[in-house]
């Protein structure tokens, strides 16, 4: 019987939330507000240099300028050609570093021979940027052996564009930029942000349900605990479900989109290194299980925060400490990738609320020793009971109140009460 | 089960919300496959007595008994429980709702299924069940909810103002309906402010006014205990004779007038009056009196309160014995 409930509650709630407009909006859109995020401080980093995207290319070889020059414009650098001299690198830095140009690189035989190059520079370029740059000076070294003899077989390890930053450039730390960042932050940020809307999803429909007070008709067919795991498993499989279908469609572009960018593109080596970070299984395992025990620890107290409110408004200003407590790590992410193994951020990672978020992003740095692993999910197992009872008990009471909110002396004494 | 001959029975109940009391000391025994009503104005401790029922409230003090046990969970999947305010899951299609509600009564959703769908053509709603219930007018909406209270054939139904927000047509298909519920043996309690809907359809009534019990009877009995209170009058002529001291209180019914009259009096004082100041009396009858007038005059006119009179300060009540 208890189940035969449990089952209807969980099968409603899904069903209910797969079909709607907000869930296909919503797995379309997260990614993209995601890329948008990575993609746009790229873009402003490029736009910002507008100005003086000037570059001075110096060829040795002679050959390579020619046809780098029209790619360069329609790439939108500005190219002086310089003439060779032996102290042309002293005199450009100096030239780079009184403003005058961006920065510079000189072609030699090596950049012929096996398409690599130096950018000296005061600005690091963005992420695309660079690699664009890189993939033209490739292109036309490879051009230049196809035309000349037919072979270009030392092209094929793609070339590199080495970019060393001038003494006084603004740089940013380089390991900000590591794939290993990249995947601790976004998984951060999808972490905070799933366990957010669904645990927000969770705390509105508890409210809409007492509000509308089709709850006492259901709790007078089944017990309250029983509508709040039904209700939190059914919420928590349309946001696994969710997940489920980013990843698929990560791993197809990935497994499928990179091995066939790479052979019809094999100038972007970058492609490379964005398959070495893609997470492992074992990764994602993690990752999945700090969703997990993250969602049922949040849509708990977001449970308990909806049914002691009587309306959307007092709803919003309940949550705030809430949010406050998922919104934390969030600001710790940064320091606690640059230093994962900090004393101070072992312990904030191993708070069982902080956990899914602080813990994802040591693990993804790598080192972190098992055991702590282990420990952070002991520590939100029991989080995970502590807050079922206290709020399956606030819940209980909370549903089939009328009237203001209670003070925090009532809440108690409804955790108290309900036996 | 140690069922007894009643679905409800209530012991000294008594429950406060703060400092306002909402029921004090109330009695109530709702015998098996009868209609009853539970009657009074807003505010007069209606709702709050069927939530403690439900188990809802638990009641400060006094006994609550369902089918001759506590309320619990089990019992009350036996009930069907329609709330006042209407709740239902808007974005959910007419039949899924319907199926959700059976379902978790313990129907196989199958089951659940075939009967909303049979529900849905009784209704008139045939057409209307693959759509969201928030497409629904409020009075179709009203009757989804009812389906569902009534989709797992509980024995005994329990609405709270059922009537309230339908036309008169859908009043009737309602009261049709309860109706054939009590022929197959359901027991139903509903309450209402309504008393000429409670007239026609309870065979027991229960009227409370400002959290207190005024009167709990049998309908047929209680209109012959009251037979003689209500003189019906038309006349032409002056009219400042009719009020005198057995007079308790006039009330304009349908183009003539009643008046209620208090215990033992003397009516022919009131016809004597009458001719003798001028009038000329069209009509002089002794009526059964209609419940609404049992009810004033039992709780005072300023106790119906049909328009919706919170319950304010307390007043000095009667209480039938």
């Amino acid at each position: 019987m208890m189940w035969h409930n449990v089952w209807a509650v969980i099968r409603r709630e899904y069903l209910q939330r797969v079909r709607t407009k907000a869930f296909v909006i919503g797995t379309v859109a997260v990614p993209l507000f995601l890329t948008v995020m990575i993609v746009v401080p790229n873009i402003v980093d490029s736009r910002s240099d507008d100005d003086e995207r000037e570059i001075a290319i110096v060829d040795r070889t002679g050959v390579l300028l020619d046809r780098l020059q029209p790619e360069l414009v329609e790439l939108g650098w500005t190219v002086r050609p310089v003439p060779w001299r032996s102290d042309i690198d002293e005199r450009l830095r100096e030239r780079a570093e009184a403003g005058q140009i961006l920065g510079f690189i000189i072609l030699d035989d090596e950049t012929l021979s096996a398409g690599v190059a130096t950018f000296e520079t005061t600005a690091r370029p963005a992420a695309v940027r660079a690699l664009t740059l890189r993939s033209a000076i490739t292109r036309a070294a490879m051009e230049y052996h196809l035309a000349a003899s037919g072979g270009a077989e030392s092209m094929l390890s793609g070339g590199e564009l080495r970019i060393e930053l001038l003494s006084d450039a603004p740089g940013t730390d380089p390991d900000d930029e590591t794939p290993q960042f990249v995947v601790a932050f976004i998984g951060a940020m999808v972490l905070y942000m799933v366990i957010l809307i669904y645990s927000v999803a969770v705390m509105r429909a508890t409210l809409e349900e007492k509000t509308s007070r089709i709850v006492e008709v259901i709790v007078s067919a089944m017990k309250p605990w029983h509508l709040l795991l039904g209700k939190i498993i059914g919420v928590g499989a349309v946001s696994l479900t969710q997940l489920a279908i980013w990843l698929l469609a990560g791993a197809l572009a990935l497994g499928a989109g990179i091995p066939t960018l790479m052979s019809a593109r094999p100038d972007l080596t970058g492609l490379v290194d964005v398959q070495a970070a893609v997470p492992g299984l074992g990764r994602l395992l993690l990752f999945g299980g700090y969703f997990v025990f993250g969602f049922f620890m949040y849509s708990g107290i977001y449970a308990a925060v909806g049914a002691m409110c009587a309306t959307d408004e007092e709803a919003n200003q309940a949550q705030f400490p809430v949010v406050m407590l998922l919104a934390g790590p969030i600001m710790m992410v940064m320091p606690i990738i640059q230093d994962p193994s900090a004393t101070w951020a072992t312990a904030v990672s191993l708070f069982p609320l902080f956990s899914p978020i602080l813990m994802w992003a040591r693990v993804s740095g790598g080192g972190v020793p098992a055991w702590q692993i282990v420990l952070s999910f002991a520590l939100m197992a029991l989080a995970i009971v502590a807050i079922a009872w206290v709020a399956g008990r606030i819940y209980r009471v909370g549903i089939l109140m009328t009237g203001k909110r209670p003070t925090l002396p009532e809440l108690w004494r409804w955790v108290r009460a309900a036996a | 089960m140690t069922d007894d001959g009643y679905a409800v029975r209530l012991r000294g109940v008594t429950k406060s919300f703060g400092k306002h009391t909402a029921v004090s000391g109330l009695d109530l025994d709702v015998p098996r496959g009868i209609i009853c009503g539970l009657l009074g104005p807003n505010g007069s401790g209606k709702t709050t007595t069927i939530r403690m029922i439900m188990g809802i409230l638990l009641p400060d003090s006094g006994s609550v008994e369902l089918f001759g046990g506590d309320p619990d969970l089990t019992r009350r999947t036996r009930v069907g429980y329609l709330p006042e305010e209407r709740g239902v899951y808007r974005k959910m299609k007419c039949v899924e709702f319907v199926t959700f509600l059976a379902e978790i009564r313990g129907l196989p959703r199958a089951e659940g299924k075939r009967r909303a769908l049979a529900w849905l053509e009784r209704l008139g709603l045939p057409e209307w069940a693959d759509k969201k219930v928030e497409d629904l007018s409020k009075g179709m909406q009203q009757k989804i909810q009812f389906i569902g209270t009534v989709i797992h054939e509980p024995e005994l139904l329990i609405l709270d103002e059922p009537f309230s927000g339908l036309d008169p047509i859908n009043q009737d298909v309602m009261e049709e309906i309860v109706r054939a519920f009590r022929a197959k043996g359901t027991t139903i309690l509903f309450s209402t402010h309504l008393m000429d809907q409670a007239e026609r359809l309870c065979e027991r009534v229960c009227l409370i006014s400002k959290s207190r019990k005024v009167i709990d009877a049998d309908m047929r009995e209680l209109r012959a205990s009251e037979r003689g209170g209500v003189l019906a009058l038309e006349f032409e002529g002056p009219d400042a004779w009719i009020s005198g001291p057995e007079v308790t209180s006039v009330e304009r019914v349908n183009g003539g007038l009643h008046l209620m009259l208090s215990e033992g009096a003397d009516h022919q004082a009131i016809l004597r009056r009458g001719v003798s100041a001028g009038a000329t009396i069209l009509r002089f009858d002794l009526v059964e009196p209609r419940l609404h007038e049992i009810f004033v005059r039992h709780a005072g006119a300023d106790a119906t309160g049909d328009a919706g009179t919170p319950s304010g300060t307390p007043q000095a009540e009667r209480r039938t014995p």
